[in-house]
């Protein structure tokens, strides 16, 4: 009776699943962690983030980004650490570049193209 | 107004098919391949063998480097093309990524070797450096700097379309 109580406490209890992986000094560099694990495309698994990748080449990162959290180091000095080696892509929020210009205005373009046309379509009538 | 609407007609397909055209008939467009230009980072590693310490002082010229495992499926199947290129004369040091020394050597038994030399990396920090998201992946590296950068599987097609290409590119001998 006293070993499968013994059994179940050791079960049950907390303290076996209470091992953290990535550890922080303070609760906002914690939200911060996870806050851009998900900003962060995993370079292997390209269609999901890091938070939801397990791939080794994620798990490095993670260990890297919460390293770097931990040396104080900026959201901006972090994800260019990690886009100068796994190239732009990475970043789930493309930057305003020359050739991002198309990505990023395309649409405007073609809106305002599409008014034109509606408003001289309508003048025509 | 109905003139220009007409001829609208005409062009917008055909400027849209030109736009298609021109971006999606690109050569190289492998999706694996990066010719961003860098430098190998600094690393102190050692020899999968020997264990005696490397670092970039023992890497000179113009060679591939290429990550494998001997727990990597795509490894076992890119090898054969490796030793290809290895008979062929061209220079290739492995980077054995997050692997067992003695799983790796048993491999390289029971496989045949075509590394020059192997660096040992058990936890993948030079990879991380140099941007490897896993195994097979091989760079063609000239005189310290890492010139191209395939993530998969190294076959002909992509040796000719990837690797040779850039070598006349940039007129290096390998």
């Amino acid at each position: 009776m006293i070993k499968v109580a013994l059994y179940f406490l050791f079960i049950f209890s907390t303290f076996l699943y209470s091992e953290t992986y990535y550890e922080f000094d303070d609760v906002e560099n914690e939200a911060r962690f996870y806050n851009l694990i998900k900003e962060i495309r995993c370079p292997k698994c390209t269609s999901g983030s890091l938070a939801s990748s397990n791939a080794p080449v994620s798990e490095d990162l993670k260990k890297v980004i919460s390293q770097m959290i931990v040396e104080g180091k900026s959201d901006a000095e972090i994800k260019n650490y990690i886009s100068d080696r796994f190239g732009k892509d990475t970043l789930y929020d493309t930057p305003v570049e020359p050739n991002t210009y198309v990505l990023w205005y395309s649409p405007f373009i073609f809106l305002t193209f599409c008014l034109i046309i509606f408003f001289i379509r309508e003048r025509a009538k | 107004m109905k003139q220009i609407l007409k001829i609208l007609v005409f062009i917008v397909p055909i400027c849209i098919f030109a736009f298609f055209y021109t971006y999606l008939s690109k050569d190289n467009s492998y999706p694996g391949a990066d010719y961003r230009v860098f430098e190998i980072p600094s690393f102190a590693l050692t020899e999968l063998y020997t264990e005696t310490e490397l670092s970039n002082e023992d890497l000179s010229g113009n060679f591939l480097i290429n990550v494998w495992a001997s727990w990597c499926i795509t490894c076992r199947v890119e090898h054969g093309f490796l030793e290809k290129l290895s008979n062929n004369g061209v220079r290739i040091i492995g980077l054995n990524y997050k692997d067992d020394r003695i799983d790796a050597v048993d491999w390289l038994k029971k496989y045949r070797d075509p590394y020059e030399l192997i660096i040992h990396d058990l936890n993948g920090s030079l990879a991380l450096d140099m941007g490897v998201t896993g195994a097979p992946e091989t760079f063609l590296i000239s005189n310290g700097k890492v010139i191209a950068h395939y993530r998969g599987e190294v076959n002909q097609m992509i040796w000719e379309d990837v690797f040779i290409e850039t070598i006349k590119d940039s007129e290096i001998i390998l």
